[in-house]
Order: C-alpha cells, then sequence, then structure tokens
C-alpha cells in the first residue's frame, strides 16, 4: 500500500477489511518520515514507541470484532502547540523546549477515544505567530512542492506533514489564517471551524477570542470525517459552542452546490494580486456555476479594512496569555539571577524569539492606559461591527469565495521587511477569525512552476456543512 | 483647624465553597504544600477557567444580605500584573461590570444608627501564598490558595473615625457568617481588610489625597493604623506639610505600632483591565436571586430586634447571644420548649458558656442538646430542685458524658428538692438552736449573718431544701 | 499618533522584557505605522456600539464539586527549583 496516497477512510476501511494491519501501517509511514522528513523538517517530535503501542491496540480490537472508532488506525499528525500528555510540547519556542505536560487537550483526548494514532508533534511559527514557520526556534520547514520555499505558517510542519505523505491528516490551530495559509501554499485542504466549535481546552493560546483548532487533510470527507471528532462542546472551554451536532458532517457531503448563492469580492478585481491566483480564482468561480451554483461579484467591504484592528487584539490578548512564561513554574530558567525579578526577565527576554517579544509589546502597549480607549476599545468596536457587515452579507447568501493569499509562497530567508510580517491581502483571512466565521482552504489549481494555488470558501456561523458540500463539489470527490 | 476623618475600607472574603472558583480543586485550609493544585489553577498553558456555580450563588446572596442590586449580566476581566504568587501573571476578577452594586450596613455610632454605603462587591480569584524565612535567600511558594474564590466588597468613604471602620467590619462578619457565605477567620486570612482613609478640613466637601492601609489582622490592628495614620496626617496637615501626603500603600507595623510606607511593590501599576477572553459574560437567572433570598436566615439586626422586643433580654446578654448563630439557635430552642427567657439567659451566659470554655468546646458540640437541657431548666423553675443541684446534674451531664435523662440523675442522686414547710421547718429550728450566738448577732443588727445561717441550713438539708422556702421560714422565725 | 522611545520603555518593564536601545527604536517607529493605519481605516464610520451589548452570555456553572489531580509528581515535573514541595525562588523582599 502507498501510504502516502491513502486518506483517512480508506486506512479505516482497510484495517476493517483485512487489507493491512495497522501496526504495518505505521511501522510504513515511520520508515517514509525518517526519509522523507529530512528534507521537509515537518515533525519537532516523533512518538514511535507510542504509535506503535496504540497501533497494536487497534490490531487486537479488529481481531476480537470490536467496534473501531471513527478514526480507527489513522496516522495523525498534531500542531506542536497543542498539549500532549507525557509528550513533549514545544510551541516551537525556547521558552517550552523542554515542557511536557501532564494532561491531554481535549481534542487528543476525543482523538485517542475513537482510535486514532498519534504519530508526532509538528513544527510552527513560536507561540503561532507568524506566517512561514520560520519563526520557529528550532527547524525550518520546507514546501514539499518547492524545497526553497515556505510551506507557510503558523501550522507550517502540519500544512507539509499531509502534503509530502508523512502524515494522513493533522490538526492546526488558526488565529489569523494560520491553517488556512499553510494549506494554501501546501496544495492541501484546511478548515478553520466556526469559533466555538472545537475545544480550546489544551490548546496553547496565543488570541483567545480568535483562535481555534481544525484539520489539515487530503480530502474534503477526511475533513468532515475529523470534525466529527473533534467538535463538539467541552465543558472545560467556556467559549465552547452548546450547540450540539448529531448528525455527521459526512451526511450530505454529496449534495452539490445546485441553487446555492455564492459571492466574490468585486474588489479582487483591480486589487494588487498574482495574476496566476487571479485567474486562478476566477476560473474557479466559472467552475461554481458550471456545477450549478449562482455565483456573483458584489461589492464587499469586509475584506476593505481590518488588519490594524486584528494586530491590536491579537497582540492585546498575546501579551496577556504570555504573561505566564516567566521561569518559575515551568518553562526555561535563565541561568543567573540576582532576585526574582531578574529571573523572570532575563528568562523572558532570552527565551523568547523576536516575533514574540515584539507581539508583546504591541498588545502591552495598546492596553496600556493612554492607549486602550483610543486603539483596543475601538478596534473591538471595529470587530462587532465587522460581524454585522458579515451577517448582513450573509442573510442574502450562502457562501463567500476569496483568494487565500495574493501572492505565492516566498523563498526561506527572504525576511519580509513588513512589520510584525503581515501583507495587507491577509485580511482575507485574519478578518473572518474576527468574525468568528468557518472557512475552508481548497486546492484550485497550480502556477506555471507548479506551486500550488487555495481558494477560500467562508460561510456564516456554523455552516460548515455547506462549506464542506461546496468544497467537496469542486474537488469532484478527488483526494489531492 | 479642625480636621475630619474620611475612612472607606476594601474587604476581601473567601467565599465557603467547597472547590476554586476556577477549576475543581478543594479549598481546604491546611493542606500540605500545593497538595490543592491542578493545571488549571497553576495556569499551565493551554489551561482555560471555568465558573464555580456556588461562587455565583455566594456572591448573590451576600448582594441580597448587604441590600445591593444584584446586575444579572456582569462579566469578567483581566487585571494584568507580574508577582510570583500569580500564577497566569493575571488576576481574573471584575472590573466595571461587577456582579453587584449599591448595598449598605447600619451601625451604631454615637448612639446612632448609620447607614454605611457599599459601592459595589466583585468575585475574583486568591493568589498563592509567599512563605519568606528570615535566614534563608529563599522564598517559597505554595499555590494552594490561587484560585480561592474571593468576593470583593467596597464601601463608599462614610467612615469617620476608627471606631466606626471597626464596628462596621464587625457588622459585616456577622451577617457573612450568618449567611454561612465566609467563615471570616481573620486569622487565618480567610476575612482581610484594606483602609483608604484621608483628612479633610471639616466643612470641606472636597476629598483630599488618600492613603491605602494593607496587612491589618485584626480589628485591633484596624483600630490602631487609622488612629496612627490619622495622627501622623493631621500632624502633617497642622505643620503646613500637607503635601507630604502622597497616594500610596502603606502596611500597619504592630511592633512599631505605626504606619509604614511599603517599598514600591510598583505602586503605581497600570493593570491593563480588558474582558476575559475565555469567561462569557455571567447571566444571573431569578431563580438564582430567589433560591438565594429564600436561604437567607434572620439576619443579625433583625434578631437582636426581635430578641429585645420578644424575650426582653438586655443589651449586654443579646451581643453575646446574638452574636454567635448558633448560641442564637440553642437559646431559642430552649425557650420555645418552654424555659422561662431569662433563666435560659442566665444558664446559656453563665454555667453552659462556662462548661464549653473548660472543656475547649463550641455550643454545636456540647453534648446536652436543648431538648435534656430544657427539662433541666424546667426542674429549676418549677422547684423541683434548686440551682446547685441543677448545676451538679449539669457537671454530670457533660464532664461525665452521661447521656442519661436530668430525671434519672436527680433520682439517682437524690436531688430532688425539699419544698415542704413541714419537713423543713424542723431542721431551721434545729439549725438555729446550734447557733444561738449567731441568732443573738443577727437581732442585734447584724443582717449579714442570714446568709451564714442559710448556708449550714442547707447544708443540713443536704442541699435538698428550697432555698426560698428556708428564707421564709426563717424570717417568719427570727422576726 | 507620536509614540515615544519613554513609553516604550514603561510598556518594557511592564511586559517583562529588555532590548537593546536600537531594537526599543524600530519598534517605536513599527508601532507608529500600525496605529496610524488603524486611525486611517480602521477607526472610521464606527457606529455608536456599546460593548457591553453581549451576545454570547452564559448562565449554567460548574458544579462544585471537588476533583483531584492526583499524580502531584508529574503535575510540578517541569518546575525547576521544589523543596519541600513548595516552589523555590530567590527571596523576594517585600
Amino acid at each position: 500500500m502507498e501510504i502516502e496516497k491513502l486518506t483517512a477512510l480508506e486506512i479505516r476501511e482497510g484495517i476493517i477489511r483485512g487489507d493491512f494491519s495497522c501496526e504495518e501501517l505505521v511501522k510504513k509511514l515511520y520508515k517514509r518520515i525518517k526519509v522523507v522528513d529530512k528534507d521537509i523538517n515537518a515533525y519537532l517530535t516523533l512518538c514511535e514507541e507510542r504509535a506503535l503501542e496504540d497501533a497494536r491496540k487497534v490490531d487486537e480490537k479488529v481481531k476480537n470484532k470490536k467496534i473501531l472508532g471513527k478514526l480507527a488506525g489513522v496516522p495523525i499528525a498534531i500542531k506542536d502547540n497543542i498539549c500532549t500528555d507525557e509528550i513533549k510540547t514545544t510551541c516551537a519556542s525556547k521558552m517550552l523546549e523542554d515542557f511536557i505536560p501532564p494532561y491531554n487537550a481535549s481534542v487528543i483526548k476525543k482523538l485517542k477515544e475513537e482510535d486514532a494514532i498519534i504519530i508526532g508533534k509538528t513544527n510552527m511559527d513560536e507561540f503561532s505567530m507568524g506566517g512561514s514557520t520560520e519563526n520557529s526556534a528550532f527547524k525550518i520547514t520546507k514546501n514539499p512542492h518547492d524545497l526553497e520555499r515556505v510551506p507557510g505558517g503558523s501550522s507550517g510542519g502540519s500544512a507539509a506533514a499531509v502534503a509530502s505523505g508523512i502524515a494522513v491528516l493533522s490538526l492546526g490551530s488558526d488565529t489569523g489564517g494560520s491553517i488556512r495559509q499553510p494549506a494554501a501554499f501546501c496544495g492541501v485542504i484546511g478548515l478553520k471551524p466556526t469559533y466555538g466549535l472545537v475545544s480550546r481546552f489544551g490548546l496553547v493560546s496565543f488570541a483567545s477570542s480568535l483562535d481555534q483548532i481544525g484539520p489539515i487533510t487530503k480530502s474534503v470527507k477526511d475533513c468532515a470525517l475529523c470534525l466529527d471528532v473533534v467538535a463538539g462542546y467541552d465543558p472545560k472551554d467556556n467559549t465552547s459552542s452548546k450547540s450540539q451536532e448529531t448528525i455527521s458532517y459526512l451526511e450530505g457531503i454529496d449534495a452539490g452546490v445546485r441553487g446555492m448563492k455564492i459571492v466574490l469580492p468585486e474588489e479582487l478585481l483591480s486589487q494588487d494580486i498574482n495574476v496566476e491566483i487571479k485567474n486562478a480564482i476566477e476560473e474557479s468561480a466559472k467552475k461554481f456555476k458550471e456545477l450549478g451554483a449562482e455565483v456573483e461579484y458584489i461589492p464587499l467591504s469586509v475584506f476593505n479594512r481590518g488588519l490594524s484592528s486584528y494586530y491590536i487584539i491579537s497582540s492585546a490578548e498575546a501579551s496577556s496569555n504570555l504573561g505566564r512564561y516567566d521561569g518559575i513554574r515551568y518553562g526555561y530558567r535563565t541561568k543567573e539571577f540576582k532576585d526574582v525579578y531578574e529571573l523572570m526577565v532575563k528568562s523572558r527576554s532570552e527565551a523568547f524569539g523576536e516575533e514574540v517579544k515584539r507581539r508583546i509589546m504591541f498588545g502591552t502597549l495598546v492596553l496600556s492606559s493612554s492607549y486602550y480607549e483610543d486603539y483596543y476599545k475601538k478596534a473591538l468596536k471595529f470587530r462587532e461591527n465587522l460581524s454585522r457587515e458579515f451577517k448582513k452579507v450573509f442573510e442574502g447568501y450562502d457562501l463567500i469565495l476569496s483568494p487565500v493569499t495574493l501572492d505565492f509562497p516566498s523563498k526561506i530567508g527572504e525576511k519580509k521587511s513588513n512589520l510584525l510580517e503581515m501583507n495587507f491581502g491577509d485580511v482575507y483571512t485574519s478578518n473572518v477569525n474576527l468574525a468568528g466565521l468557518p472557512a475552508i482552504s481548497i486546492p484550485c489549481g497550480k502556477s506555471t512552476n507548479g506551486l500550488p494555488i487555495g481558494i477560500q470558501i467562508i460561510g456564516d456561523h456554523f455552516s460548515e456543512r455547506k462549506i464542506l458540500r461546496a468544497a467537496e463539489a469542486f474537488l469532484g470527490g478527488a483526494k489531492v | 483647624m479642625k480636621y475630619e476623618t474620611i475612612v472607606g475600607l476594601e474587604i476581601h472574603a473567601e467565599l465557603k465553597t467547597k472547590t476554586k472558583i476556577f477549576c475543581s480543586c478543594s479549598t481546604k485550609f491546611g493542606s500540605r504544600p500545593n497538595e490543592n493544585t491542578c493545571p488549571v489553577c497553576l495556569g499551565l498553558p493551554g489551561t482555560l477557567p471555568v465558573v464555580n456555580e456556588e461562587v455565583i450563588n455566594l456572591a448573590v446572596k451576600a448582594g441580597i444580605a448587604l441590600k445591593c442590586k444584584i446586575n444579572q449580566i456582569s462579566k469578567m476581566d483581566r487585571k494584568n500584573y507580574f508577582y510570583p504568587d500569580l500564577p497566569k501573571a493575571y488576576q481574573i476578577s471584575q472590573f466595571n461590570l461587577p456582579i453587584c452594586k449599591d448595598g449598605y450596613i447600619e451601625i451604631n455610632s454615637k448612639e446612632k444608627i448609620k447607614k454605611v454605603r457599599l459601592n459595589r462587591i466583585h468575585i475574583e480569584e486568591d493568589a498563592g501564598k509567599l512563605i519568606h524565612s528570615e535566614n534563608e535567600a529563599y522564598s517559597l511558594i505554595d499555590y494552594n490558595r490561587a484560585g480561592i474564590p474571593l468576593i470583593e466588597i467596597v464601601t463608599e468613604p462614610d467612615l469617620r473615625s476608627a471606631e466606626e471602620a471597626v464596628a462596621f467590619l464587625k457588622a459585616l462578619k456577622e451577617i457573612l457568617e450568618y449567611c454561612d457565605i465566609s467563615d471570616c477567620k481573620m486569622e487565618e486570612g480567610s476575612l482581610r481588610c484594606d483602609v483608604n482613609i484621608s483628612l479633610r478640613e471639616k466643612g470641606s466637601s472636597k476629598l483630599n489625597t488618600k492613603v491605602e492601609i494593607k496587612n491589618l489582622n485584626s480589628f485591633k490592628e484596624l483600630q490602631r493604623a487609622i488612629e496612627q495614620e490619622e495622627e501622623r496626617q493631621r500632624k502633617l496637615y497642622a505643620l503646613g506639610e500637607g503635601h507630604k501626603i502622597i497616594q500610596e500603600t502603606r502596611r500597619f507595623d504592630s511592633s512599631k505600632g505605626e504606619t509604614v510606607s511599603m517599598r514600591t511593590k510598583e505602586d503605581i501599576n497600570d493593570y491593563r483591565y480588558f474582558k476575559e477572553p475565555d469567561l462569557l459574560p455571567i447571566l444571573i437567572r431569578n431563580e438564582i436571586i430567589e433560591k438565594a433570598k429564600e436561604s437567607i436566615p434572620e439576619l443579625p439586626n433583625e434578631k437582636r430586634e426581635r430578641f429585645k422586643n420578644l424575650y426582653k433580654l438586655n443589651q449586654k446578654e443579646i451581643e453575646i447571644i446574638v452574636g454567635d448563630r448558633s448560641l442564637a439557635k440553642y437559646y431559642e430552642e430552649l425557650v420555645n420548649k418552654g424555659v422561662n427567657a431569662k433563666i435560659a439567659s442566665n444558664w446559656l451566659l453563665s454555667d453552659i458558656s462556662r462548661l464549653i470554655n473548660e472543656n475547649k468546646l463550641t455550643i454545636d458540640k456540647f453534648p446536652v442538646r436543648p431538648d435534656r437541657m430544657s427539662k433541666l431548666l424546667k426542674f429549676v423553675e418549677s422547684g423541683k430542685i434548686n440551682n446547685s443541684a441543677a448545676k451538679e446534674v449539669l457537671e454530670e451531664m457533660v464532664n461525665k458524658l452521661s447521656d442519661e435523662n436530668p430525671e434519672e440523675i436527680i433520682k439517682k442522686r437524690g436531688l430532688i428538692q425539699e419544698n415542704s414547710v413541714e419537713k423543713i421547718k424542723p431542721i431551721v429550728e434545729k439549725v438555729l438552736k446550734e447557733n444561738e450566738k449567731v441568732v443573738e448577732e443577727y437581732k442585734n443588727g447584724k443582717k449579714q449573718v442570714k446568709g451564714f445561717l442559710v448556708g449550714m441550713i442547707i447544708k443540713a438539708t443536704e442541699k435538698k431544701a428550697n432555698p426560698r422556702v428556708i428564707n421564709e421560714i426563717l424570717d417568719e422565725i427570727l422576726m | 499618533m507620536k509614540i515615544t522611545i519613554d513609553e516604550i520603555k514603561k510598556i518594557s518593564s511592564y511586559a517583562k522584557l529588555i532590548f537593546k536601545e536600537d531594537e526599543l527604536e524600530k519598534m517605536t517607529r513599527d508601532f507608529e505605522k500600525i496605529l496610524n493605519n488603524f486611525d486611517t481605516n480602521d477607526s472610521l464610520n464606527l457606529e455608536d456600539i456599546n460593548l457591553d451589548n453581549f451576545d454570547r452570555v452564559n448562565s449554567e456553572f460548574r458544579k462544585d464539586e471537588i476533583e483531584v489531580f492526583k499524580d502531584k509528581k508529574k503535575l510540578f515535573r517541569n518546575t525547576k527549583s521544589m523543596r519541600e514541595k513548595n516552589i523555590e525562588v530567590p527571596k523576594l523582599i517585600e
């Protein structure tokens, strides 16, 4: 079996049918990882022993004809900001270089309950801050389609692992585009669920009101399957949504897009966007029309602005969330200190990377008394306004199509001169987080030199079903 | 120049819940260091807070008992600062939408009733405990206390003296204890009081610079700290050096007996308050408020009024009995079982209290429950036994842990009081005949020797004779 | 919006971070750019929105029942210095 070609659904079926055992599948995967990941550098930690143990347990279940979990035998890579009990969780930061959580994130618990096999922890931008995974303190992950380019970020390792066939499915996290952008750059599928659909308990917080965990997969059906497992109310996360979905996201996923009303931003036509990407988006719009949807370009002010608000809000929350890293209870501790304050200041200054420190500073600034009213508070009002604007759009339309990025992944080392590392086109992803909406990135074409192009499908709150249907229709059920 | 003292208090009380405010760790006091901790209250990466329902219930109860308005929609906020006892580097508290606002407590001040207004009550988490030892180069942190639920009660600057402040704190403590909201043990830290104090010229309406005083561990310290700070400020104003009074935090040094400036623990801190994104705003349903209302017992002031009118007890008696809810309960049970109000009070405040203290008990652990106690006291009232006999019976029930009924003990010890004049008279006559000299002294005007004679007669009757009857007979004979 | 380098220095003390002088200068300029961008774009046409009108609230809370995290050794495994079950830090002078 060619492990790199199999989807999660195919693996589960194959194991149940007896085409292969879980143990041999996992063994094969690790063999492949040892070869492929030398070039890609997607993984920070591998859990071979544990994974093989879990694989054997699945095989036992099959042998004893026990009921198998929804993700039985499926090898999954986990972004290294999701806490895994007894397995190092570093957030790609020197600050947590040797941190071993004493508990599992709720999503990990759910995966294990459904017999998934956790293969390892993937590389990312430090504390999820960045768009290229170059901000990792440990490794540089390469884009499998062009090893000289970045895989995107902050979930670069997760996306690259799936794209290069060294994970069947992975979990990433998305605060301003961190699942969707690397998925687009790596030519795979990445979904950011509605805020509150997936529990954040155990996800190391970057910006609490924006973060969501989501699946990165090779097929839309795998995405739906993963969502079935990880979505749902968690009493440990007060912000998780109580609206209970008892029907599988796979139900009706093949229903197509006939009759759906889909819109694209008119502004796209005159925007400074790479022409190949622009063409791919336009072609995609045509394809949706052919599939039976009503597609039109309308002015969409929801993408006119918002980057600075995203910065203000996410940095403010991050500055507070990262205060706990002071070297006292866990994490990096500086070698020499004469008092507690020096312990804290030196540990933080030595262990955090540049980008992280910058965002902490900016967040502290906008929350400080002379700036709070004019910036943080106003940014919250902007956010509320933006949510209302999106709501208006969804009153008349089912889905919004947009680019994921306006350009291709940069070459590794090409440090952007842009402050705080975002481009103006990033509003297409970050505004979705500000409004708490669900969105998926799926491949919609390739550039002339083989780089994947992604298109984003955005829906109203809790409209994942619609989004998955549209994505499945567009890709024709194919795997990427 | 006459100055008046303006005092406001900020009180923190630990709520009597089983678990912490944001996690399910136990709140038990006195556990081994870091025994009651978990990933959430330690602030480990990825953990999230979840509000304890009992915290809401008790905070609402406190609000109702203190006559506040309940904000049915309120929210939590983060107060950001760095300190080793604060695991997340922020405290989850409430900033501009607290759970209760306004309210008041009535206190006695200078023979009048004064209303002291409350500004607000809010809920928040406590920090861990730092332990510094004198001779070591290290400090130790115990996070058992991190996450313990607190209510913070802030008064308006309505208090005008140290006495009023103490009276207020005592009244507040009483209400919180009565309602089972908090243990209010200042020695254990479950009740803490900070003071804000300033002085201003009498007649002026504007407020001058206020000083905060922290670290007060008893009512006495509260009183002395205010008096000392009053003095310090008055002196400065008198010397025209009022500008030297700066907005700062001072602590009360009990050994020096004065307030001392605290080393700037970043006195002027920008807490960068913002709405807690990990917790949804709190909606308090009407049912919660109704339930809280129903769970509030008769409050101390009301009970005092009622005791005064119904049982006709004096101020001192009421202070002691009403001051302890369990004592008041015991008392009322006695009276409800038919014991005379005065007799019940006398016995409760003398012999029963003495036995409780001697045996290091509380009224709730006192082995003689109102049932048996009322029977015993009714015997005294009816004259079946006399006081000293009753004391004997009580001692037996307490010290010998006898669980027999009073009648049984009385019978066993032969303590039934003799009331019959026919039986007593001969003994009186006998004692008088044996003490003719004393009788002479009495008849010659030395009235006080009567007590001696009564004592001799009681002894002669083996303590069984009714003293009243003895006296009547004596009076008759000696006339 | 002009930010002074002194303000940034104060911010760094709040954030418990130390920087070189040139880093602070660059940050000051960068932050000004973002704030100006906000002033120019995002802060316009904001209706009078009341941030205390919440669309999601919670009225059901956690039951007051004790749960013990038994494995304390595991819980404190990542702590660099413990002494008799307390966490040890250099002496704090209050």
